[in-house]
């Protein structure tokens, strides 16, 4: 690989029973589409165990999810799936963005649009982004939701571990609950909607370095109705 | 010193950030010249491989176990 070519790894996460389609390159110009130079697909079950790696064609517009990962999910359950992108800083000179879409089968709520989570580089300081990009922060609406919310967290390393700490606010209260995710591992892990008659306000993620996660919400019957990366709010 | 970490992995990426390979971090440490020159902030933009980069430090002998 050209030392000159900027990397990008990207992560979301998929689940059996929704339309999920990637958008591999967002941005456009009046001249023609912007391209990666490559991208590969990984994903991993919850274990971190490898269950698919492609090369995708750079090429390709919107890439099918649902049907590349269905079958796997179906038998190992929710998949981390990685997207290792290399892309010449020329063509991109913030970087490149893949764009989701979500939505569950025969559901009446409207589909979800989301940033894949740009992780590993991207080259943060490009934008000014030069600090606190393990610590991540998340505030809800103000208003009830039927349901629950959690935050979804992978670990991308390939050799170390990580203590990703979770700390949910209920207005003056504060809930931790740390997990211990193994290389490629995921987890979501619930957050209750109130504690002590206070409802849930923010969430934030720490861990010594940058976690692939979102936030998520599910209505009671378990259908999806958030699903968005967290922020850093330090730039 | 370069025990302990796989060859293999010379051409896959580290640092995504600053582009540093696994085989650049292998050659550094040997040389005794890490960090090399350009790839100083390894590590400390986006944060990801920074769990990734003190565990192959440790592996090369450039720092002692945390």
């Amino acid at each position: 690989m050209s030392s000159e070519l900027s990397a990008l790894m990207s992560a979301t996460f998929h689940e059996v029973g929704h339309a999920h389609l990637v958008e591999l390159v967002h941005q456009k110009d009046r001249a023609a589409r912007r391209r990666l130079a490559s991208l590969r697909l990984s994903a991993y079950d919850a274990d971190g165990g490898l269950q698919l790696d492609r090369a995708l064609d750079p090429a390709e517009e919107i890439l099918d999810v649902a049907a590349l990962l269905d079958e796997p999910a179906r038998r190992h359950g929710r998949l981390l799936v990685v997207f290792d992108a290399r892309y010449d800083p020329e063509v991109f000179p913030y970087r490149p963005h893949h764009y989701g879409y979500l939505h569950r089968a025969e559901s009446t709520a409207p589909p979800l649009y989301y940033a894949v989570n740009a992780t590993l580089g991207g080259v943060p300081d490009r934008i000014g982004a030069v600090a606190l990009n393990n610590f991540e922060t998340y505030l809800f609406l103000d208003r009830p939701m039927s349901g629950h919310h959690a935050v979804a967290v992978g670990n991308l390393s390939r050799f170390a571990p990580a203590d990703a700490e979770v700390v949910s606010y209920y207005d003056g209260i504060r809930h931790v609950e740390t997990v211990r995710l193994m290389p490629k591992a995921h987890t979501e892990v619930k957050l209750a909607p109130e504690r002590e008659g206070h409802r849930l306000r923010r969430v934030e993620l720490k861990a010594l370095f940058r976690m692939a996660s979102y936030v998520v919400g599910r209505r009671a019957g378990g259908e999806l109705v958030l699903f968005d990366h967290l922020f850093t709010y330090f730039k | 010193m370069t025990t302990g970490l796989d060859p293999a992995l010379d051409t896959e990426m580290l640092c995504y950030c600053t582009t540093l390979t696994f085989g650049e971090l292998r050659a550094a440490c040997a040389a005794g010249a890490w960090p090399p020159p350009n790839k100083e902030r390894t590590g400390k933009l986006c944060t990801g491989c920074q769990g990734d980069l003190q565990y192959c430090l440790r592996l090369l002998g450039v720092r002692g176990p945390a």
